[in-house]
């Protein structure tokens, strides 16, 4: 059989089978928690975007630094009188915990607001204002086995259940819906509400549609100093429960990656120290100290890669039982986003290099004689 | 056809005054070691233990540096610093002129006999041997391992594992062969075998032997002989 370079170093590493099926389950650990963590939160904020772009929300109005935003209802009628905007509803949102088991999004929807068109009102009907009368998400529903004509109870109030509703966005779907006005009673944000929902009117004939959302942008600033109106991208990834989610699954992961990292360092550093004598083999044979560096990374990348590869089946395996949890799957879809699959790869590759790259190095400078004479 | 006057033939290895101490020269090893080797010479280095034949064919081989003095192969000085002269790389030596046998053969257990024969060429880089199985192939049926060529170090004997080792060593056709005790742990009748073995590769492609042994009756096959006594040539 032909001997490639790549063939070599991968025989190097399978030789020790049980040390590094034990490295590869370290590594897929931290890549499995860097998955899952970081796929969950990017799974949390696609759903905030899928929300507000099935609703056809344009820009949403917020406070212009606080992440967790208030905004006076007051304002409604100043944001009816900029020419861009169509439609302003405001919305209050905030979690709650429904039953000790089940945390869920609640929001506060004017009656009349056009995110009810992104709804599909599977049984009952919508909410009227005034009255203490909910709409469920079907998955919320399930989970707590209500229906039409039930009851639930909230911050020590009974609402009754109105309407099972169905969305596109997992984070809808397992949501209550409540009168604005309730909600600000529940909340105790008389006269406020997290934000305005925004539909614009058509571009007139000459401006792009960018120009337009930007002519919006810029007239909401200059009329409300202190509110910006971001565009619903913006607002997804901006929402202080997104930013919480991000910062959490980035820190827990990168502990669980400095883990894995500490895993393939060991177990290089080890099998460089094994074949101190096989190492001054190949010197003696004119293999340069930057050919040995490069075997010795190549096993390691190699461990991370394959590490990462157990990492992701691991990661991909938690966010769909995160996914079918009543706890969680309102607020996390079963897929993979693309992106972190690419990344918890790349990270595992980089994991491999970096952690290998010490042990690397102190093969490489092994005197060839001294290799040699080691036992 | 010979001439009289002809210019004398420059030494392929030539060694100068050459000393190595260890332990900042509380141990000297060498002591002041000069020798021509010709090209297409079968030397013997013979000596007791400690008498330093094992660090001159390490100097010789270019696997460590000499403490004072130098080794030119092809009147070029090997390693790093020679008084500002053009010198050669010893990875560079080693990589193509110098081939390595060893005592204990140093084969890698993950391979097998026809992949351990090519490991020197993977050194370099890049795919300039293509041919490399065919080459290790060859040279073990050279051998008499054609049997042999998917079997593990641990599944063959001393003596062809031996083999393996030789044919190693000669796959990137090396003007110089190195080997050190080559015959310390081997049974007579593999002792016989491996020396032929060398003496057939020396006549056969000139290839230059230097054979380090403490047995005066192998080195008695050698064209020259040379003993160590104490870090010095002796006779």
């Amino acid at each position: 059989m032909r001997l490639s370079f790549v063939g070599f170093a991968w025989r190097n590493v399978w030789r020790r089978r049980l040390r590094t099926a034990l490295t590869l389950c370290g590594i897929g650990m931290g890549i499995g928690a860097f998955v899952a963590l970081v796929g969950f939160s990017r799974s949390f904020e696609h759903a905030w975007l899928e929300m507000y772009e099935s609703a056809g929300t344009d820009l949403a109005v917020v406070q212009k630094t606080f992440l967790n935003t208030s905004v006076d209802q007051d304002v409604a009628v100043t944001l009816g009188k900029i020419p861009q905007i169509a439609t302003a509803a405001p919305m209050i949102f905030n979690m709650m915990a429904v039953t000790p088991e089940v945390n869920t999004l609640v929001y506060g929807w004017k009656a009349d607001t056009f995110e009810f068109s992104a709804l599909n009102i599977l049984s009952g009907r919508h909410f009227r204002e005034g009255q203490q009368e909910a709409l469920l998400g079907e998955l919320l529903a399930g989970s707590l086995n209500k229906k039409v004509g039930d009851t639930i109870d909230l911050q020590g109030s009974s609402f009754t259940v109105v309407g099972i509703y169905r969305s596109n966005s997992a984070l809808e779907s397992g949501a209550i819906i409540l009168p604005l006005d309730e909600m600000q009673n529940l909340s105790g944000m008389t006269g406020k509400v997290s934000a305005f929902h925004l539909q614009l009117k058509p571009a007139p004939p000459g401006i792009s549609p960018d120009q337009w959302r930007q002519q919006a942008e810029d007239a909401v600033e200059k009329q409300l100093p202190g509110l910006r109106a971001i565009p619903a991208a913006e607002r997804a990834s901006n929402n202080q429960l997104v930013v919480l989610a991000h910062a959490a699954a980035w820190g827990t992961s990168l502990i669980a990656l400095l883990v894995a990292a500490l895993g393939i360092a060991n177990t290089m550093a080890m099998s460089v120290f094994e074949r101190t004598k096989e190492i001054g083999v190949l010197r003696a044979m004119g293999w340069s100290r930057g050919r040995i560096m490069f075997l010795i990374l190549i096993e390691a990348s190699a461990l991370g890669a394959a590490g990462g590869l157990v990492g992701i089946l691991l990661g991909w395996g938690a966010l769909h039982a995160l996914a079918m949890l009543p706890q969680t799957a309102s607020i996390v879809a079963a897929g993979l986003p693309v992106m972190t699959l690419v990344e918890g790869l790349a990270m595992a590759a980089l994991v491999g290099v970096l952690a290998g790259s010490i042990p690397a190095w102190r093969g490489a400078q092994l005197s060839p004689v001294e290799a040699l004479r080691h036992e | 056809m010979s001439s009289a006057n002809a210019a004398p033939q420059p030494f392929l290895i030539e060694v100068r005054d050459l000393k190595k101490s260890y332990e900042n020269g509380t141990i000297e090893a060498l002591r002041g070691v000069s020798l021509g080797i010709a090209a297409g010479d079968f030397l013997a280095i013979t000596g007791a233990s400690g008498s330093g034949k094992s660090t001159l064919l390490h100097l010789l081989g270019g696997l460590d540096v000499a403490t004072e003095g130098s080794v030119l192969f092809r009147g070029q000085p090997l390693g790093t610093t020679h008084n500002g002269a053009a010198t050669l790389d010893l990875d560079t030596y080693r990589a193509r002129y110098a081939g390595f046998i060893f005592q204990s053969f140093h084969l890698l257990p993950a391979l097998t006999a026809l992949e351990n024969v090519q490991v020197p060429l993977l050194g370099h880089g890049g795919d300039r041997h293509a041919n490399r199985e065919e080459k290790a192939r060859a040279l073990l049926v050279e051998l008499g391992l054609e049997h042999r060529l998917r079997q593990y170090p641990t599944q063959l004997s001393a003596g062809e594992r031996q083999r393996v080792a030789i044919a190693r060593s000669l796959i990137h056709d090396p003007q110089v062969l190195l080997a050190d005790e080559p015959t310390g742990n081997l049974d007579s009748v593999n002792s016989a075998k491996i020396l032929e073995i060398l003496a057939q590769i020396q006549q056969r492609h000139g290839t230059t032997l230097i054979m380090v042994t403490h047995d005066l009756n192998i080195a008695a096959t050698a064209h020259r002989h040379v003993a160590m006594r104490d870090g010095r040539i002796c006779n």
